[in-house]
């Protein structure tokens, strides 16, 4: 029987194969690594807020990766990372109501309190951004904890609790990470003016059509 | 004597970062996960920069324009270790000698930071950060897959003997050496090798990797005098292709 070219796409290759049948095999696990949650602080004085995710094999690893994939254009001074399984999610809300209000009550005061850091989201489509951090037994006390300390008139939508100690920090001596980014405006394309150059292109190539 | 010893030293410098920085940023788009492809892009860019700003020094001591300087020589006129213009082989290969490579270049500018020639410290000074995230991933990657996967190990282990040789090429001695030394320049190849060895061993002993015997590695010099492997004459015609086109190209 004639043999097809396998696909090239690994998407393609990781269906299973047509008419193959394999006897009680186990589901294999993703050839994917985990994902870290990356937070950036812009500025001295500013909050960190949070950039998006990178793959990453370990949490040293997601640190060094998230470094050069969020900030490699925009300048910041510090930057966090944490694996996204130990970020806690409270439900999220809209329009008046908080998020604050539909968090779970109630919790256990046994075994050592630890610090957790607190991000509220505060407009829909936005970025989680820091508030600030607590000291509590678990993430449930995290939680009602920030509502005491955090929660004005301003409806928070949805809010975030992570175990201080499960953050990848920037080290003080990693610092200088970041020192000759603002000379690599290269990266920008702000830095490629090509509308005169275009202008120039386009007047010659009519002056060239009309002669 | 001390100009053409100080050209010396930055020329081979320059040129090591160029020929690496151009090698490395061949992964562009093939890097082995995204994250890792863009990270790489990154250091390769810092690297060719770095060596932009050394050649802009050797034009302030009256060598030509850092273009010129960088897309008009013949090979046999890049004072690069053979190391920086090995092809890439596969990942492997590409991590070690990004290892074995940056680990020596962040001692040499670390050592720089001391020069007596100003320029020359304070561009040492100022890459610190740049640097410091170069060892930082090369490390990390190294310790993670030198003790991850039998697959992991003997890749990395095949391409850490292979890279040696070529590896303490790095450190080919000039004739200057102590002309250099002696005038707080540099501190000299051979100190930075010493340094360079504790560095390598420290971060080796952390995986499953094994280091050869240094006594009976015999290390691959050539480069410094313009002695190149039959791969850097076609990296060069690929690296200058549009500038030898129209050299007044802009970008």
């Amino acid at each position: 029987m004639h043999q097809g070219m396998e696909s090239l796409d690994p998407r393609v290759n990781r269906l299973p194969k047509i008419e193959s049948h394999e006897s009680s095999s186990t589901i294999r696990p993703l050839d994917q690594l985990g994902t870290y949650e990356v937070f950036v602080q812009p500025k001295a004085g500013k909050p960190f807020q949070h950039e998006g995710c990178v793959h990453a094999p370990d949490v040293e690893l997601a640190y060094i990766l998230a470094k050069e994939t969020y900030t490699r254009r925009f300048t910041c001074i510090s930057l966090c990372v944490v694996e996204t399984q130990r970020v806690f999610v409270s439900p999220f809300t809209e329009g008046v109501q908080s998020a604050y209000a539909l968090i779970d009550e109630g919790f256990k005061t046994d075994g050592a309190e630890t610090e957790f850091e607190i991000y509220h989201l505060l407009k829909r489509g936005k970025q989680h951004i820091h508030a600030g951090s607590v000291v509590a037994h678990n993430e449930t006390e995290a939680f009602q904890k920030a509502r005491t300390a955090f929660s004005s008139d301003k409806p928070v939508y949805n809010i975030w609790c992570i175990p201080k100690q499960a953050i990848r920090f920037t080290k003080p001596e990693e610092e200088d990470l970041w020192m000759t980014l603002p000379e690599k405006k290269f990266r920008d394309a702000i830095d490629y003016k090509g509308g005169d150059k275009l202008k120039n292109f386009l007047e010659n190539t009519s002056a060239n059509h009309s002669s | 004597m001390n100009d053409l010893a100080l050209k010396e030293l930055l020329y081979k410098i320059a040129d090591d970062l160029l020929i690496l920085g151009h090698r490395n940023s061949e992964w562009t788009g093939f890097g082995p996960l995204l994250e890792e492809d863009i990270a790489f892009s990154s250091m390769a860019q810092d690297k060719i920069g770095q060596s932009y700003a050394l050649y802009t020094i050797l034009h302030e001591l009256g060598e030509q324009e850092a273009d010129t300087v960088a897309f008009m020589r013949h090979a046999s006129h890049f004072h690069n270790c053979q190391l920086v213009e090995l092809p890439n082989g596969e990942y492997d290969f590409s991590l070690i000698r990004h290892f074995l490579f940056d680990t020596a270049d962040a001692i040499r500018f670390e050592m720089l930071t001391r020069s007596s020639f100003k320029p020359l410290a304070e561009l040492a000074t100022k890459i610190k950060g740049e640097l410091r995230y170069h060892t930082l991933h090369a490390n990390t990657w190294i310790k993670k897959l030198g003790s991850a996967t039998e697959e992991s190990i003997t890749r990395l282990q095949n391409s850490l003997n292979y890279a040696m040789p070529y590896a303490l090429g790095i450190f080919e001695e000039s004739p200057y050496e102590k002309v250099l030394i002696d005038s707080q320049i540099f501190e000299g190849e051979f100190a930075l090798k010493q340094q360079w060895v504790q560095k390598i061993e420290a971060c080796i002993s952390q995986t499953k990797l094994q280091l050869p015997d240094w006594k009976i590695v015999t290390p691959i010099y050539g480069g410094r005098v313009g002695n190149h492997t039959a791969h850097l004459q076609p990296l060069l015609d690929e690296m200058s292709e549009v500038f030898r086109i129209d050299p007044t190209a802009e970008w």
